[in-house]
């Protein structure tokens, strides 16, 4: 089949989804009233509460929620071929994904847009507080985790990228410095710098840099093993340096990459008319193979739901609405925005990394083999399709490497930035002192915990550890989603609204998550996996936490709206 | 309508779209960053206005005298600090609302 025939079927579902899935959303279950006015009007200060065009909102959170994360998970998980993927990132997209962020942004509007961690506390509970904590400090280690591991092993594969990557840091130094001190606009530089960043992809092509020389063949000291400790060296250092030093106009920079790269797999689909070459199932996949029922759930998160999206949501999105219309366009389109990077990477790894449906077997002929190489395969069809537009293919794919490392190195920085906070929150509810006021105290927690487990498996078979720690970096991400699921779900029965649009994929979510981290968890008891298995064990305690905080909190709302509907006075708990 | 006058027009208006296409862009990728340093002057405002509001606090405050002349300047905001901080009226009469 044609890429270009799957780009349209799924543009038409999305569409479909955006145009009636959302409009039940915004009339039945949120019940959105432009009358009422938002806390962007009524706590106006200019700062965080500030009404913002809704395009313009979009765009700030697309480009917050957009990142490496829905470009792996499908990267890996087309093991079991297209069509599970494919299924589980437009159906989820648009009933999950979809439900989640827009009511993330509704019930944070609807209580003085509060984050979705003091939401927890209030609509489902205190304790539920701490699980939140919790969730997010084991999401933000096996983020911090798997993208070290991911960038490490995109240095392997392309010595080429390595070089651009370094002196992207001074570049974007550079151009945070001028616009400073000029107060220019931001377009002229941050253009400047992103054409300057494609002239070192050349440099980087004349000079690649590998340490294979002083690296061992197996083992810890492997060579992606040794740049996985200099990046956790360099993120502990660049998460210490103020935001608008390095952060921001790197962001500048990875903007527009995001938006050339999507334009390139659009455009590159289009023009080389590439066909899928992929099976729809993997019949071919070893009999040892983990079976993709229910760890597709879980190997694609960002894409299909993250729960990720939801601190954003609530975070930033919630303070500048306009009016409550414009929470369907920037929340559910913004996971429509998602999803379609999620089919760009599907696209990539089964229609532009090879031409023969025997090569893609050879690619992806084992799951260590598909995890290992998930994210060299993206970076690979994108370069093909670069190279369908004209670009020299090895140029080509050396600019995808750029790109995804930069998104992936950003995370890290912003991940690693947030970590300390809960470190700090986290010793301040048990009390440890010394690690609540200490930034370099937590900051070296919040790197050495993800450093351990980047390491774990010593060289070797990394591939299938890493493939395995994505699945647990997706199953607290789709906690973090339930957890948020569970407060929608909870302020719209509470409002005697029908809940079940939310309660269908909190349920599901919910259930695959659990299921995955028990498969997972024999597995791993079986291997000796023993830093594994206590980890994945943990991360099953906080899901059957979950589940009982979410069923009791249920209970209670249920108990709220039948009272309500013999007193016609609103209460409390209810509509604010 | 003379060549240079026609190319001048289309000019004006090339640089008209340019300036409208940066405004847009300032909005998109730049507006959001610019927040998150307006909320860091805030708070070290917030630092600053507690330091100097210390006595009202009825902590002593050594250099009262000496940072007299700094409160004229936060009293423009000192509604929306109060209005901030969750009191939607600030107690004695007279004082600001």
């Amino acid at each position: 089949m044609p890429a270009i025939v799957m780009v349209l079927i799924v543009g038409v579902l999305f569409y479909l989804g955006y145009r009636y899935y959302s409009g039940y959303l915004a009339r039945r279950v949120y019940a959105l009233d432009d009358d009422r006015p938002t806390p962007a009007h009524t706590m106006r200060d200019g700062v965080d509460f500030i009404p913002t065009n809704r395009h313009v909102l979009f765009g700030h959170h697309f480009t917050s929620v957009a990142g490496a994360a829905p470009i792996v998970g499908p990267a890996i998980a087309v093991f079991w071929g297209w069509g599970p993927a494919l299924i589980w990132v437009v159906a989820g997209t648009i009933f999950a994904a979809g439900v989640h962020d827009f009511g993330a942004i509704v019930v944070s509007v609807r209580h003085k847009a509060q984050s979705i961690g003091t939401l927890t506390r209030e609509v489902v509970g205190t304790r539920a507080r701490v699980l939140f904590l919790l969730i997010i400090f084991f999401l933000l280690t096996l983020v911090n985790a798997v993208f070290a591991v991911v960038i490490g092993n995109l240095f392997v594969a392309n010595p080429e990228a390595v070089l651009p990557i370094l002196l992207e840091i001074p570049l974007a130094i550079g151009i945070g410095q001028y616009i400073y001190r000029t107060r220019s606009a931001a377009l002229v530089p941050s253009l400047v710098g992103v054409v300057v960043l494609y002239v070192t992809i050349l440099l980087g092509q004349a000079l690649p840099i590998s340490l294979a020389g002083i690296a061992a063949e197996d083992g810890l000291f492997t060579e992606r093993n040794i740049w996985v400790v200099l990046l956790f060296v360099y993120t502990f250092i660049a998460s210490r340096i103020p935001v608008w030093v390095l952060l921001q106009p790197r962001d500048y920079i990875n903007s527009h990459q995001l938006f050339i790269a999507l334009g390139v797999i659009g455009l590159g689909v289009l023009v080389g008319w590439d066909t899928i070459v992929a099976p729809v199932v993997n019949d071919q996949a070893p009999a040892d193979s983990p079976s993709w029922f229910p760890l597709l759930f879980v190997t694609i998160a960002c894409g299909a739901i993250s729960g990720f999206h939801s601190l954003v949501s609530s975070g930033t999105t919630s303070k500048q609405l306009d009016k409550e219309s414009d929470a369907r366009y920037v929340g559910y389109f913004g996971a429509v925005g998602e999803g379609s990077l999620a089919l760009g990477s599907i696209l990539a790894c089964t229609a532009g990394i090879v031409a023969t449906t025997a090569d893609w077997h050879a690619a992806y002929s084992d799951f260590a083999t598909a995890s290992d190489g998930a994210t060299s395969n993206f970076v690979n069809g994108v370069g093909h399709f670069a190279a369908n537009l004209g670009v020299p293919e090895a140029t080509a794919v050396v600019f995808a490497a750029v790109v995804v490392i930069s998104f992936a190195a950003t995370t890290m920085d912003t991940g690693v930035r947030l970590q300390r906070y809960i470190v700090q929150e986290i010793a301040e509810i048990v009390r440890i002192r010394p690690v609540s006021r200490s930034l370099t105290l937590s900051g070296l927690i919040a790197v050495l915990i993800p450093l351990v487990l980047a390491l774990l498996p010593g060289g070797g078979d990394a591939g299938y550890t890493f493939g395995v720690l994505w699945q647990l970096f997706g199953t607290t991400n789709q906690l973090t989603a339930g957890l948020a699921l569970s407060v929608i779900a909870v302020w719209v029965t509470k409002n005697r609204r029908n809940p079940i649009a939310v309660l269908v994929p909190l349920v599901f979510l919910v259930v695959m998550t659990t299921w995955a981290l028990i498969d997972n968890l024999i597995t791993f008891v079986a291997e000796s996996e023993w830093v594994l298995a206590p980890l994945d064990a943990i991360i099953f305690v906080l899901a059957v936490w979950l589940i009982v905080e979410a069923a009791l909190a249920l209970r209670r709302a249920r108990g709220v709206a039948r009272d309500d509907a013999g007193d016609p006075q609103p209460t409390e708990l209810t509509e604010r | 309508m003379t060549a240079g006058g026609g190319l001048r027009r289309l000019g004006d208006r090339l640089v008209r779209y340019w300036r409208r296409f940066e405004r847009g862009h300032e909005l998109l990728l730049v507006s959001r960053w610019r927040q998150g340093l307006r909320r860091e002057a805030r708070r070290r405002d917030d630092t600053l206005r507690t330091l100097l509001l210390l006595e009202s606090l009825g902590v002593d405050n050594p250099v009262a005298y000496e940072t007299l002349d700094a409160v004229p300047y936060l009293v423009a905001d000192f509604h929306e600090w109060h209005r901030r901080m969750g009191r939607d009226e600030f107690g004695d009469a007279g004082v600001c609302c």
